[in-house]
């Protein structure tokens, strides 16, 4: 794994689990942001797996996820409603 | 000849010409999404791409751009892969005439070869997941056939649904899924929802080239995907029963995936690069726990690349949102000749019909609107007369500029609804959308100077097949 980049690109959030690692061994890990999810392949570019140069169009911040909208929204229980 | 799984449709795309295998090592991104996308950059008659060298994977088979042509779609319905796009949708709505036709059930289906369970369940050991564009939140199953069953109705057949849909892969077993409200699998969502339970699932990747064309298919919330698969490939649909969930899956899959949509729980999804030509996301979405995975022995890993188009999406999905539009509208107004609905899934249509009387045009527009996919589609129809061909483009607009007087004969109408999907909406959901009636006005319409039109001469035709043959015999 490489321990310079433990942060999420997308959110900055420092909690990162692997997924998965090459069948192939050492090659790339899958990595995953155990906040916003946003996962990804240590071999990729740099614009997919660097905070740095990862496009601001697609970054997430904490208040994006708490505040996302439900689709579809949960129904209300039959007889509770 | 009809397809019983993928491999066998494979096999005949390359006898064809019509699949090239990459063996050159390539990097599983951004090589795998970039090379599905540049073969909508290459021309109409692209192949399917087979890759088996992927760095960093010891048994990868990924196929991708399988119906991502029109001579691979003529391929998938059993046509001579050179048979023109119209041709492609007449013979589709010929055939659909022969539903329903009744399933085969097989219990020999190839993938109970291999099976993992409960905690030994990782997606990742059993598929070669990638990214498709740059800013998707994760790697995503694009291509599947999902089964769900009505939970006020299990054993009904017929509202047993078989869809596709978006799936992000966010655990070793577990996936978040974007059910469009418009589609059928929310309504069975929805009423598990209010009973508090979960909603089993079984999610097929890796099938028959005719199974994905029905699953993307805007049909009857009862009608059944695997009588129409009958229908289109004239030979009854190969099913087997799933073993967890006891759902009819297609007896050819590469992998066959079961487990529960959680009830009433959510979670971040996104962004996808959609079929829009934008993203979507950041919403929270349904999540499905993964109970059982069932699999062929070497499965090959079947993906679509999706984006601006024109993509794979849109050969896929183009054929097959034409036909239950002209069906649905003919069913009422026989006079409709023929529908053009391959832009975006129908967000756009073009509509061929003749006049009963003046007005007639713009009231077929409102009932293509109106349609299960209008509910959710048809933001903007363009009506042609009966002799314009609505797949021939400098015809429509040849039909545009000269027949439509914007202030009569534009209509829009605001606030129906659409697809959270649409970029366009405000909000999500709501869009106003637009009739551009560009037919002939006929009585009691008697607008416009239209008495003396310039038709082909009488003798056109006989000329047109006396060039043809001309220039045929020159080679």
């Amino acid at each position: 794994m490489n321990d310079e980049h433990l942060e999420c690109p997308r959110c900055a959030f420092d909690t990162i689990t692997q997924l998965a690692s090459s069948p192939v061994p050492g090659v790339w890990d899958v990595l995953q942001c155990a906040r916003c999810l946003y996962t990804w392949r240590t071999i990729e570019p740099a614009r997919r797996t660097r905070r740095d140069t990862y496009p601001e169009a697609f970054k997430l911040t904490e208040a994006d996820i708490e505040n996302a909208i439900e689709v579809p929204a949960v129904p209300p229980l039959i007889g509770r409603s | 000849m009809a397809y019983d799984d993928l491999r066998s449709f494979l096999d005949t795309l390359e006898k064809e010409g019509q699949l090239l295998r990459i063996t050159d090592e390539v990097l599983p991104e951004p090589d795998l999404a970039a090379a599905a996308n540049a073969t909508g950059r290459i021309g109409e008659n692209a192949p399917a791409l087979y890759f088996d060298n992927v760095n960093g994977f010891t048994d990868a088979r990924i196929a991708l751009n399988v119906h991502g042509s029109w001579a691979n779609h003529a391929l998938a319905l059993g046509l001579p892969r050179n048979t023109p796009v119209k041709e492609q949708v007449e013979e589709f709505a010929r055939r659909w005439d022969a539903f329903p036709v009744a399933p085969e059930r097989r219990e020999d289906a190839p993938w109970r070869e291999n099976t993992q369970e409960g905690d030994d369940v990782d997606l990742f050991s059993v598929l070669p997941l990638f990214r498709l564009n740059d800013g998707d939140g994760g790697f995503y199953l694009d291509k599947a056939a999902v089964v769900s069953r009505d939970p006020e109705d299990p054993d009904d057949f017929g509202k047993q649904n078989v869809g596709t849909y978006r799936i992000q892969v966010i655990g070793r077993d577990r996936l978040a899924f974007q059910p469009v409200p418009m589609h059928d699998v929310a309504q069975h969502l929805r009423k598990a929802e209010e009973r508090g339970e979960d909603l089993p699932i079984a999610i097929t990747l890796g099938n028959d080239p005719v199974m994905a064309i029905v699953a993307g298919m805007p049909m009857a919330y009862d009608q059944s995907e695997y009588e129409m698969a009958g229908a289109l490939r004239g030979a009854p649909a190969p099913i087997a029963t799933a073993p967890l969930t006891g759902f009819d899956v297609p007896w050819g899959s590469e992998v066959v995936i079961e487990g529960v949509i959680e009830s009433r729980k959510r979670q971040i999804e996104g962004p996808f690069g959609e079929f829009t030509g934008h993203y979507s996301g950041g919403r929270r979405m349904p999540v499905i726990r993964v109970d059982r995975v069932s699999y062929r022995a070497n499965p090959v890993f079947e993906s679509l690349y999706l984006g601006m188009p024109w993509t794979e999406c849109d050969y896929l999905v183009g054929p097959n949102t034409c036909v239950p539009l002209l069906k649905q509208l003919r069913a009422e107004f026989p006079e409709v000749q023929a529908v053009n609905a391959m832009y975006t899934h129908g967000l756009m249509v073009i509509i061929s019909t003749a006049k009963r009387y003046g007005g007639f045009a713009k009231a077929v527009g409102m009932r293509a609107m109106t349609t299960p996919h209008g509910l959710g589609y048809v933001a903007q129809v363009i009506l042609v007369d009966e002799d314009v061909d609505p797949f021939n483009l400098p015809q429509v607009m040849w039909a545009m500029s000269a027949k439509v007087n914007p202030k009569d004969d534009v209509v829009v109408i605001p606030n129906l609804s659409v697809l959270e999907l649409a970029p366009a909406a405000q909000p999500a959901g709501i869009t106003s959308k637009m009739i551009i009636d560009a037919t002939t006005p006929v009585a009691p319409d008697v607008r416009g100077n239209f008495s003396t039109p310039a038709k082909d001469l009488p003798e056109t035709a006989e000329w047109t097949a006396r060039l043809q043959r001309l220039i045929a015999d020159r080679h």
